[in-house]
């Protein structure tokens, strides 16, 4: 949608963007910054033009994109299921919130040394950091959203004599729907966050150890390089979500941007 | 003293009922009756206890503890501080906001974890870059949700200040305190995670002491336990900061409540 993105596109902000590059380069050139293992922006360009052309930019890139959409497709799932479970019986609610709130505030990196012991260093300990933090937020959003439906909604369902499967697919799900959405996109955010985590600590592949491997390999054109591919990949992300619910559920969509 | 009662009543009000830790008590039970000793993977809880006693006696827990908590809280701190002030600088400067803007969102997009490995290359496996990488990761939240609520400041509320001639701090007592601080609170909720996330995965990654390093020490030796036993202190120490800080927050969002009117 070029004519929603134009307007943020400004000039003074692109400008500055230039000027900030371009003293940085001078610095470097100059020899004004005495950092060794600072790279001036030509050199992270090279740095870049190399990952792509071994192709081992696509490759890591690949991987984290692959992580963060199967983590976060499960940590939905996981969450709309106990959300809706959660926001549609106050006496779950009762005897389970406390243990939600309980582990909510977990940090992620926490299950790192656990995944590692239970599954090595392997996409399963790389999942499992992403599923456990990132499925609050949905499932919270979503609790939240089922008990904001007005209860009249529930007894039209009953009027009609709607199955339960019904209910859930024809009145709790479409008017929880705004709230899932918000959770979703913060979940999607931090699916990304943790797989970048993970890939350092536990699951050597992908652009978090992209990054770790050219620090210790004293790389510093190609881990900037890196660090920039997830700062793309992580707008990238961001934008095609927005994009696909204003294409799908245009009616969601103010929501979502408000809560951006 | 009254005031304190209240803050109390609050801090018990926000809390759920007790009773639903129920399936979290149900799940250690029954943990423990299906696997009472030890195991490579799943340790039973009481021995995740005697583990942590071992770690308490024999290795420096508090110690490692207090290295995390402090780079956490100095971070923090630093970044609240940093965080405000240029928030404020920038928001109250249409030009530049708008200057600043694209380049701020950028450094956003990065999620803090991927700059640790930058900052230990260009500084060094030291305090100051746990410090750095920590202050910078709870930054952007800081910055840019303040820079947000500054430039929400109706122009019409600076023109009155300077048509009553307050002085500077009237200034920023009356007008930029309140549009300010619901927004910043909101910035450091975000930040919270991030920072304790960031400061666990610097002793992960560089060995500096710290909890962190202590969990990846303990994986690497195959003690189970206590893998387990600093998992349950580090989910304690992430909910008792989440309750700590929500406390404050309704304390101080009494005094300067959010005013939705202003927010764009």
């Amino acid at each position: 949608m070029p004519s929603r993105l134009l307007p943020r596109l400004n000039l003074p902000g692109l400008l500055t963007l230039v000027i900030v590059v371009l003293a940085w380069e001078l610095a470097i050139r100059g020899g004004s910054v005495q950092y060794e293992y600072l790279p001036a922006p030509s050199a992270i360009a090279v740095g870049m033009a190399e990952l792509i052309r071994s192709g081992q930019l696509a490759a890591d890139t690949l991987h984290t994109l692959r992580s963060v959409l199967l983590g976060w497709t499960a940590a939905m799932v996981i969450g709309v299921t106990l959300g809706l479970w959660l926001g549609s019986s106050p006496l779950v609610r009762r005897y389970s919130l406390a243990t939600i709130e309980m582990l909510r505030p977990m940090p992620g990196i926490a299950f790192v040394p656990v995944a590692l012991l239970l599954f090595g260093f392997s996409l399963e300990t790389e999942l499992m950091v992403i599923i456990l933090p990132a499925l609050w937020p949905v499932l919270i959003n979503t609790m939240g959203g089922v008990m904001g439906i007005h209860a009249r909604l529930f007894e039209v369902g009953r009027t009609f004599r709607l199955p339960r499967g019904e209910i859930i697919r024809k009145l709790l799900l479409p008017a929880a729907l705004p709230a899932i959405l918000v959770g979703a996109r913060i979940s999607m955010t931090l699916a990304l966050v943790l797989a970048v985590v993970a890939e350092m600590v536990g699951n050597p592949n992908g652009l978090g150890y992209a990054i770790v491997r050219e620090q210790q390999a004293l790389q510093p054109e190609k881990m900037f390089a890196d660090v920039v591919a997830i700062g793309v990949l992580g707008i990238v992300l961001n934008s095609a979500l927005v994009s696909a619910v204003a294409a799908f559920f245009p009616a969601a969509s103010g929501r979502l941007r408000e809560a951006g | 003293m009254r005031r304190l009662f209240d803050n109390l009543r609050l801090l018990r009000t926000s809390l759920p009922p007790i009773r639903g830790l129920l399936p979290l008590v149900l799940l250690l039970v029954i943990w423990q009756m299906l696997q009472s000793g030890p195991s490579p993977y799943f340790p039973a809880p009481d021995q995740w206890w005697m583990a942590g006693l071992r770690l308490f006696h024999r290795n420096d827990l508090i110690g490692a503890f207090e290295a995390t908590t402090l780079t956490f809280l100095g971070g923090l701190l630093l970044a609240i501080l940093i965080g405000t002030a240029v928030g404020i600088l920038i928001g109250v400067s249409a030009f530049a906001a708008c200057a600043l803007g694209p380049l701020l969102e950028f450094m956003r997009a990065i999620p803090p974890p991927a700059t640790v490995p930058v900052f230990v290359l260009l500084i060094g496996y030291n305090e100051t870059m746990k410090l750095t990488v920590v202050t910078l990761s709870a930054l952007w939240p800081i910055l840019l949700n303040t820079t947000a609520a500054a430039r929400g400041i109706d122009p019409l509320l600076l023109d009155v200040a300077r048509s009553f001639r307050l002085t500077t701090w009237d200034r920023i007592r009356r007008i930029i305190a309140p549009a300010v601080i619901p927004a910043l609170l909101l910035g450091i909720r975000v930040a919270l995670p991030l920072a304790i996330v960031v400061a666990l995965l610097v002793e992960m990654l560089t060995s500096l002491p710290g909890i962190g390093a202590m969990m990846i020490r303990s994986q690497r030796n195959f003690q189970s336990a206590e893998v387990y036993a600093l998992l349950v202190l580090v989910g304690l120490f992430g909910f008792v900061v989440n309750d700590v800080f929500a406390v404050i927050e309704s304390i101080i969002l009494r005094r300067w409540p959010p005013r939705t009117a202003t927010t764009s």
